[in-house]
């Protein structure tokens, strides 16, 4: 426990030291709010007009700024809301509560996220990617369903897992690799449909981040980012609903004061048609009557100030997959229901003007089920995961030079791998018993936003994480026919294996000038989970695995250095990143496992291990505001892989390595209610394998396949529009309609390939053909939204 | 199992919308020995030996029939006995006989005569299949060395078969039967039918493997999907019905003992035969027992029975 002496030690270094430093000076701190909607504004600037030096409001609209005795000038400043200055004589601590009114009434305001105009160059961090929604929801979207996973996915550095797939991979990393939060609380599977729609409504969510390297240390458990979401808080004002009428599936949101200005409400559900997306199953053929597909999901907030100093809130999410088919033909039924449940209560408290505290409770739940019926026989497949988790972040501002996080954080995790259930009329099959992982998994951390000079910043954090997988637990050993050799039984509560480390993460920027600067960093992260695919790609049937006294946790180390410019006074945005990140311990099932592999026997009996490493350079150029806005990003890299057991243990490409992958990304006002977006993406094909030789056994063609991920499919490209029409201003109605037209050159963009034969062997008669199949081609949508 | 990946993966396919046909270049992979080895109970052992070809050669019966390895050193051993195997050709036998070699190689006549085959065996009774026997295949040819072992595990027989009709069908239905596996794990079966006057040979069932890894040592039933010649055109093999035997057929049905190597061989062959042209599935590796080669070489302990599809 060496570690955790030595973190509670840097705590209080750091505190008491700071402190002493600047015991005379005093502090002018204040929450920032939103006059039309009592919301907290995020991320304004306030600055001292003397001295120029500046902060901006953090999560909770809070600022802390700590000068010497004199005479000041404070700046409140915010895109699109009124400048306020307001002079200030400082000859003992101040406190400034101040509410900012928007300069154009058409604003939504509780929608914008504001940021500090040179935050790209003068902040430590890097990496990193702050999404606004009000410009994600004019961006054109699949069948019109505006997706922020997909939004994301046109950031350099951030490639999809295939056309329409919500799942994505960062920096050569996997899609386990990703931690996904929706307001504190894990998401572990994040999509619908086999990943063609996330399930996050938009219509819910009131701002995204994105961090893709030089991870704070206030984050860990994944190597390759965070995705950190959180809900609208709903306005404490006035009642408002908002809906939309899509192609696919509808959406409404509800919210309002429960008591105006100290407590709000917001609950928000979408549904997908029944039926429709099931529609072929049942037209084509009468057999498949019963069948179809739908998914929804709601999502439920509350917030309360209890005090000024206290809120209190909770949010939950649920949704649900829901697949069913039937075929009367041969009696055959299946019925997979999946989805994740989430809650998490949030207390969010300021002990004094310079310390923050967040505590959080957060549930989440992921489970899959595949119930399947023929004749007398019965079949269920499960799987999950299941956490429980408590959190505490403290965020402590003892002067302007530093911004100080620390905290500590406890899960418990319980892993249901697959687990199979198999019967014919009352004869149950030996499927083994329900195997069921526990582990726990501590972290305790620190960090610093320092800035040493007004040329260098730094920001140094340090992770200390622990994970304990505790029984009861088997482990089997068995030989090639299954047949137990010997089993090793932990109990209930005995420690199977504990793993800890220290994760170190370090970001350091030197500034040029006021419109330049190059950063550097370097992060270590250790990953306790484990998501093993059978299939090319991510899938609900995956199972998330824990580290084991096998499965060794996983581990990274990133190293990125970049350059970032402002031009045309901050219009514009632009960054040059390249990165190496080596990651260890990853896993592939063996060859020829199958699912059912773990019955009577561990499921990382049939797992292999091997390191990936990728590399890259990433370029992003962005026009932040103006009628026309947007970005560019490019990506050139390399991701790689190397098993010993598997490509006879030579090194292959990743599935999702991709040597140029390029977004163009707009925004035009053409009038104040016409609004045109569009994207264009091109990527370098998929790796995959494909066979290079065949033999004949029992008149069959069978494929021999050449070294994995050896051939690449044609390069993807597409260009996207969106119409986004808002009716005219009326104060008690608002509603706007939105075309879009996805694939708008209709571009057959590969999606996989596949090789038919077809005639007899014997005759002569035999036919081979390589096949490749697009999914998508052009697809025009329409959708009506209103908000009143 | 197979059957619930497929559905799953129907439900991607309906988004799907568009297929073209497309060329592509492959690399040239080296050339591999593929054995196709079989030895049953009171039968000659049986080896089929060609070779791995780059996947878009021609595929002509000249181009296919070149893929036949000869002059191939094909032995086989039962730890006391050590045979070295005769290479037959069909073309060059007698009319007479070819029914025969047909009934042994487990292919129909038409084919045999259309396609001709080469082949390694013996008419020497001291090698002949025997029950509970482990037999070694040692080959050498064109400076490659293949070998292999299987055993012809102890006979398992099916307590009963039936037929039943389909829920829905008056005249179409699966065969069914009931098996008590020993207590032993790591038995395995392969099973194959033959409709009388319809089938030329024993064609395996749909999904024709099964062991006993969820039914090990239990008293269970279970049913037989008809199977079909590969790419087979037959009327009723592309009816609605085809997974079903028709009531009145007379079907005799193969009911074999493999061991575990020889089940995982048959097991990853059909679902890589299933999984083609799905858009999730990974390439599914084919599980060999051949050391220096791919292929099967599997013993079979056989029994038949006859059954008379008639739904009592």
């Amino acid at each position: 426990m060496k570690q955790f002496w030595l973190i509670s030690l840097m705590i209080t270094v750091f505190v008491l030291n700071v402190d002493f430093v600047v015991a005379q000076n005093y502090t002018i701190s204040g929450t920032i709010k939103d006059a039309t909607t009592n919301e907290i504004a995020v991320g304004t600037t306030v600055y001292v007009k003397e001295t120029l030096q500046g902060t901006s409001t953090n999560e909770k609209g809070f600022f802390s700024i700590t000068l010497p005795k004199g005479t000041y000038t404070l700046v409140i400043s915010y895109i699109g809301y009124k400048e306020i200055e307001i002079p200030v004589e400082l000859n003992k601590n101040i406190k400034i509560n101040e509410k900012i009114e928007p300069t154009a009434i058409t604003k939504e305001a509780f929608e914008i996220v504001g940021e500090k105009e040179n935050i790209n160059t003068t902040e430590a961090e890097m990496s990193s990617v702050k999404l606004e929604m009000e410009k994600v929801k004019t961006l054109p979207a699949i069948f019109g369903e505006i997706d922020i996973l997909k939004t994301i996915q046109l950031l350099p550095g951030v490639q999809t897992a295939g056309e329409g797939n919500s799942g994505f991979y960062v920096r050569g990393g996997g899609p386990d690799q990703n931690l996904v939060l929706l307001d504190g609380a894990t998401v572990y599977n994040a999509s619908h449909l086999f990943g063609f729609f996330s399930v996050f409504n938009a219509d819910a969510i009131n701002d995204v981040k994105l961090y893709k390297g030089a991870m704070p240390a206030e984050f860990g458990g994944r190597l390759s980012s965070v995705l950190d979401i959180s809900m609208n808080d709903g306005d404490y004002k006035k009642y408002k609903v908002d809906g939309g009428i899509g192609v696919i599936s509808s959406r409404l949101t509800v919210q309002g004061p429960i008591k105006k200005d100290t407590a709000s409400f917001i609950f928000s559900a979408r549904r997908t048609y029944a039926g429709d997306l099931a529609q072929p199953f049942v037209s084509d053929s009468s057999a498949f009557k019963g069948s179809n597909y739908y998914f929804y999901d709601l999502n439920g907030k509350i917030n309360y100030k209890i005090s000024s100093k206290d809120k209190i809130s909770l949010s939950g999410y649920f949704g649900r997959d829901v697949f069913v088919f039937k075929n009367s033909d041969d009696g055959f039924e299946l019925e997979t229901p999946w989805g994740n449940a989430i809650a998490s209560l949030r207390w969010n408290h300021i002990y004094n003007e310079k310390l923050f505290a967040d505590f959080t409770a957060a549930f989440t739940n992921y489970s899959f089920e595949v119930i399947a019926k023929q004749e007398q026989f019965g079949f269920r497949l499960f799987s999950g995961i299941t956490d429980w988790n408590l959190k505490a972040d403290f965020n402590y501002l003892p002067n302007i030079l530093h911004n100080i996080k620390f905290g500590a954080a406890y899960t418990f995790h319980k892993f249901t791998p697959n687990n199979a259930e198999v019967n014919s009329d009352d004869v149950e099959f030996n499927t083994g018993e329900v195997i069921i992982n526990y582990a726990n998994e501590v972290a305790l951390y620190v960090s610093d936003d320092w800035d040493i000079s007004e040329k260098f910043k730094l920001h140094a954090g340090l992770r200390y994480t622990g994970y304990q997988h505790i029984g009861p637990f088997k482990r089997f050993n068995n030989d090639e026919l299954g047949n137990p050799i010997d089993t090793i039984v932990y109990d209930k509560g005995e420690t199977v294996k504990y793993y800890q480390g220290l994760e170190p993460r370090i970001t350091t920027r030197y500034q040029f000038n006021s419109s330049s600067s190059v950063k550097a960093s370097f992060s270590q992260n250790y990953q306790y989970i484990h998501l093993a695919s059978l299939a090319s790609v991510s899938l609900p049937t995956d199972a998330w695995l824990p580290s084991t006294d096998v499965t060794k946790p996983q581990f990274s180390t990133q190293y990125v250095l970049g350059y970032f410019k402002n031009l045309a006074k901050n219009k514009w945005e632009s960054s040059v990143e390249i990165y190496y990140k080596e990651m260890k311990n990853q896993i592939e099932y063996k060859d020829g496992a199958l699912p059912q592999d773990n019955s009577g026997n561990n499921v990382d009996n049939s797992l292999t291990f091997g390191k990936g490493w990728s590399y890259g350079a990433e370029f992003f150029i962005k026009k932040r505001v103006g009628k026309f806005n947007g970005w560019i990003g490019y990506t050139l890299a390399w991701t790689k892989r190397q098993f010993d057991e598997i490509n006879e243990g030579k090194t292959f490409f990743a599935r999702y390595d991709r040597r140029h992958d390029a977004s163009v990304v707009f925004n035009y006002d053409i009038s104040k209610r016409l609004v045109l977006g569009g994207t264009w993406v091109y990527a370098t094909g998929n790796a995959l394998t494909l066979p290079v030789s065949r033999f004949i056994i029992e008149g069959q063609v069978v494929n021999e396949y050449g070294d994995r991920n050896a051939f690449r499919m044609d390069a993807f490209h597409r260009l996207d529009v969106a119409l986004t029409l808002k009716g005219k201003e009326n104060k008690k109605f608002q509603s706007s309609w939105n075309f879009s037209i996805y694939n708008l050159y209709n571009r057959k963009n590969p999606y996989f390939i596949y090789f038919a034969n077809e005639g007899n062997v014997f005759d002569g008669s035999l036919d081979l053909q390589a096949k490749q199949v697009s999914l998508f081609g052009i697809i025009p949508a329409v959708a009506w939204n209103f908000k009143f | 199992m197979k059957k619930i990946i497929y559905y799953l993966s129907i439900l991607s396919a309906v988004l799907t919308s568009c297929e073209k046909e497309i060329d592509i270049n492959l690399p040239e992979d080296e050339i591999k020995l593929v054995v196709e080895g079989k030895i049953e109970q009171n039968q000659p052992p049986l080896v089929i030996l060609t070779k791995t070809t780059p996947f878009f050669a021609p595929t002509d019966l000249n181009s296919l029939q070149s893929l036949f390895v000869k002059d191939a050193i094909v032995t086989v051993s039962n730890g006391t006995n050590s045979v070295q195997l005769q290479e037959i050709c069909t073309s060059n036998l007698p009319d007479s006989l070819l029914p025969a070699i047909a009934e042994l190689i487990g292919v129909s006549l038409a084919n045999l005569q259309s396609f001709g085959f080469c082949l390694y065996t013996t008419l020497n009774p001291s090698i002949f299949g025997e029950v509970g026997k482990t037999y070694t295949l040692n080959i050498q040819a064109e400076n490659k060395i293949i070998t292999s072992t299987t055993k012809i595990p102890q006979l398992v027989l099916p307590n009963k078969f039936w037929y039943k009709d389909a829920p829905g069908f008056t005249d179409f239905g699966y065969v069914w039967f009931e098996l008590t596996d020993p207590p032993q794990l790591g038995n395995a079966y392969r099973v194959f039918t033959q409709r009388k006057g319809k089938d030329n040979r024993f064609i395996p069932v749909f999904g024709s493997v099964f062991d006993d890894q969820f039914i090990n040592n239990l008293t269970f039933q279970g049913f037989l999907q008809r199977g079909q010649e590969p790419n087979s055109t037959a009327a009723d093999d592309l009816a609605e019905t085809s997974e079903y035997y028709a009531q009145g057929d007379t079907i005799i049905i193969k009911f074999t003992t493999i061991d575990q190597r020889h089940f995982n061989f048959w097991n990853t062959f059909e679902i890589a035969a299933f999984n083609n042209g799905n858009p999730f599935a990974s390439p599914a590796t084919i599980l060999t027992n051949i050391e220096g080669g791919l292929g099967i070489w599997g013993g079979y302990g056989v029994s038949y029975d006859t059954l008379v599809a008639v739904d009592l």
